[in-house]
């Protein structure tokens, strides 16, 4: 009898610490690791939108507080001014590794105007690549009518002739979709398990520590290890015609202005230089969207010049590497400068 | 039977990881208790000439083996060679000496030589602790799963959350230490000089967890060595069996202090430089070996015996120590001497280059300051890890919270264990 209620209570004990130890570590969590909610959708400008009025801490790579507009959105609390340019990109515009007013966006609207109204609309979303953008091309007009011009970013123009085709599938738009009426819809299970992540960041840094570790146990992909020059072959034949047929196609869906902004992963060299990593495509790029009156706007120059006069690596944080990862504050601002410098 | 276990289970835990050179390990084992047995029995009868020269050949022709191995590049030494030789060697002296009062089973020799929570990477146990302890009956106890379960979290928690997060720094600034400035390359030292110890001492917990609860007991293997005063003090806390191994196996038989200061001063040298052998097979490992055997001589000249040193210069003397010990582990991590002079050279000369200060090393560094240095207080200056009381709730809060907290900020990248390849 003894024994089993000492069994008893030390389970139960063993219960509670599980609980009182979890409930710490969760709190801990919301310090540093509590992204905002995904409310994925079918059509518009991009893939999804964060959950709107939300905020989120990420702090794994660099550290931001982020809060999300009431559309979806990733930026400053501030009204939308009646001329404005729509930012689109992955992860690297959507910036959520540095404070708010340091993204290039966010930079420009300080750089470029004076008072206290949005006028580069960061719609940056992880994972909308390149391509993924220009499929979503057709949304991006639809939801910003008034918009004054779309800056596009991206950090690699790796793409295939088959890639840049299927680009000019467009995902179309749907006035009606936006964030708060695809949440109305939301089941109220769906809506459960929303509150329920937002509650509990520790488990959704278990689960995606876990799936780092299966991604590490796995071998590189094909892209991962593919030497840029790789890519010479693909621009051969008919990739400039390919490349020609998109962005006239771009253009002739809007006469608004578009930016093209490229920035090169780097390398940094044994020897103590840094090397843009090319992907042999700029000038393609270069001569076609000059064709087609699209900016295009390479950082490589600047990035090189930036790391030989002040030793500046454009990738990576205090809390990652130097070299790898997402853009930091320094490119942020070195970006934005150089939009600016074409916006003027 | 249990013998039979503890083989099996050494054997299936090194062929799991190296099955190739299983072979090679079963092989030394069985060599080693010839020699032991010939020597023992040699020994025993009062022969000691023979007793003398047979382990005298058995010990050279194992460290030939090993030389063979580490040295030739012909082929991969294999996995945890460096750790079971010298156990295998100081078996063989100690049979000379008849250290044990009965010679040990060859099933006994087998599992010292296999025994798997220590046969990767240590710590280098003794056979005359050790092997008495295999005629034991062992009992599983619960003060024995609450020091596993403590100390393997521990060291799980140094392993992959402190010391393969460091590593990530580490490996990208040594990658191109030309593409940083002097105060990121000393910053960068220091990340390396805590992913060491956290790498090692992490192996070690484990290690000695697993042995444990398995009812062996094994002395610890690191004792707050960062908090050092002095170099000699630095390897009485540092790799504590290696150096144990040393002094009884090399230092002692070289005539240790008995024979006047300058040749206290040789053997201090040439155990050092053995030891810089024993790490690795490159010129780097050579100098860095001499490098501490000198900083001993020198500390051990100038340094007067005192009774108690004040606070002040007691932390005086660990920065010192620390930056001794600091600089030495440059050559240590980096592949040749000139690199490694070039590191040095850059960070004295504060030269220009991309700043980088990855903050987990203020953070697992000051972590580490505070714990150890207040720990160390309330324990004689002496490790404050000890297990936890896991029938208390605060001790199974704190247990869970290391487990969560490990699984939270693990590093899944490159996690092989440093001290696995020498």
């Amino acid at each position: 009898m003894h024994n089993l209620n000492t069994f008893f209570r030390q389970t139960a004990g063993w219960i509670a610490a599980i609980l009182i130890a979890a409930l710490i570590c969760n709190t801990v969590c919301f310090t540093f690791y509590n992204p905002c909610q995904d409310i994925p959708r079918a059509q518009g400008s991009t893939t999804g939108y964060l959950l709107p009025e939300s905020s989120g801490v990420y702090g794994l790579e660099g550290y931001c507080i982020a809060h999300v507009d009431e559309n979806g959105y990733v930026n400053r609390d501030m009204e939308r001014a009646d001329e404005y340019y729509v930012v689109a990109g992955a992860s690297h515009t959507e910036g959520l590794f540095i404070p708010f007013k340091y993204r290039f966006s966010d930079r420009l609207n300080e750089i470029l105007y004076d008072d206290d109204k949005l006028h580069f609309v960061n719609i940056g979303k992880s994972g909308n690549y390149f391509s993924v953008v220009l499929q979503h091309f057709d949304g991006i007009l639809g939801e910003f009518p008034d918009a004054k011009g779309i800056i596009i970013e991206t950090d690699s123009l790796a793409y295939d002739t088959k890639a840049l085709y299927d680009s000019m599938i467009q995902t179309g738009y749907d006035p009606d979709e936006t964030a708060s009426s695809i949440l109305s819809h939301y089941s109220a299970k769906q809506k459960a398990v929303i509150r329920t992540k937002q509650a509990l960041p520790l488990v959704r840094e278990l689960h995606k520590q876990y799936f780092t570790y299966l991604d590490s146990k796995k071998a590189p992909s094909e892209s991962d290890i593919l030497d840029p020059a790789f890519w010479q072959s693909e621009y051969e034949g008919d990739f400039e015609e390919a490349l020609d047929t998109l962005m006239g196609y771009l253009r002739s869906k809007t006469d608004k202005r578009i930016i093209i902004l490229f920035h090169p992963a780097v390398r940094l060299e044994a020897d103590g230089s840094m090397t843009c990593l090319s992907n042999n495509a700029e000038d393609y790029y270069k001569r076609v969207c000059q064709n087609h009156n699209i900016d295009f706007i390479d950082m490589t120059v600047t990035f090189t010049e930036a790391y030989e006069k002040n030793h500046i690596i454009p990738y990576g944080f205090s809390n990652t590497t130097p070299g790898d990862g997402h853009i930091n504050r320094t490119a942020h601002e070195m970006i934005a400068q150089r939009i600016a410098e074409v916006l003027r | 039977m249990k013998l039979i276990l503890l083989l099996i289970a050494g054997y299936v835990f090194y062929g799991l990881i190296d099955l190739k050179a299983l072979g090679i390990l079963v092989a030394m084992s069985f060599i080693t208790y010839c020699g032991g047995k010939i020597a023992y029995s040699y020994k025993k009868k009062g022969d000691d000439s023979a007793a003398k020269y047979t382990s005298a050949a058995f010990i050279i022709f194992e460290i030939a083996v090993l030389c063979f191995f580490k040295y030739s590049g012909l082929i991969p030494m294999p996995v945890g060679m460096s750790f079971y030789m010298l156990m295998a060697i100081g078996f063989i002296a100690d049979c000379a000496n008849a250290k044990f009062d009965n010679m040990p089973s060859v099933t006994q020799t087998l599992v010292y030589i296999s025994f798997f929570p220590t046969v990767i990477s240590g710590p280098i146990l003794k056979a005359k602790d050790f092997i008495p302890q295999l005629s034991k009956k062992h009992t599983f106890t619960k003060e024995r799963l609450y020091s596993f379960m403590t100390m393997f979290a521990v060291g799980a928690f140094f392993k992959f959350v402190m010391a393969d997060r460091l590593s990530v720094a580490v490996d990208k600034v040594y990658a191109t230490p030309l593409v940083f400035s002097g105060m990121t390359l000393f910053f960068t030292s220091v990340t390396y000089t805590l992913q060491l110890y956290f790498d090692f001492a992490g192996y070690s917990y484990m290690a000695i967890a697993a042995a444990t609860l398995l009812g062996f007991d094994i002395a610890p293997n690191f004792n707050l060595p960062y908090l050092a005063t002095n170099p000699s003090e630095f390897w009485r806390r540092w790799h504590i069996s290696l150096s144990e191994w040393l002094r009884d196996y090399v230092y002692i038989p070289l005539g240790g202090s008995r024979k006047g200061v300058i040749r206290t001063y040789i053997n201090i040298f040439l155990v050092m430089v053995v030891s810089g052998l024993w790490h690795g097979s490159t010129i780097n490992f050579l100098i860095w070996g001499m490098l501490h055997g000198i900083g001993q001589i020198i500390h051990r000249a100038v340094a007067k015996p005192r009774k108690k040193d004040a606070t002040g210069s007691r932390i005086f003397s660990m920065i010192i120590n620390f930056m001794f010990i600091n600089f030495l582990w440059i050559p240590f991590r980096v592949p040749t001497p000139s690199e490694a002079w070039m590191i040095f050279k850059r960070i004295i000369t504060f030269a220009p280059g991309a700043s980088y200060y990855y903050v987990y090393t203020f953070i697992f560094g000051v972590l580490m300051l505070i714990t150890q240095f207040i720990g160390s207080r309330f324990n004689n200056g002496n490790d404050p890890i000890k297990p936890l009381a896991l029938d208390k709730l605060y001790a199974k809060v704190i247990f869970c919270m290391i487990i969560i907290v490990t699984a939270m900020f693990a590093y899944f990248g490159n996690g092989a264990f440093i001290y696995s390849q020498f």
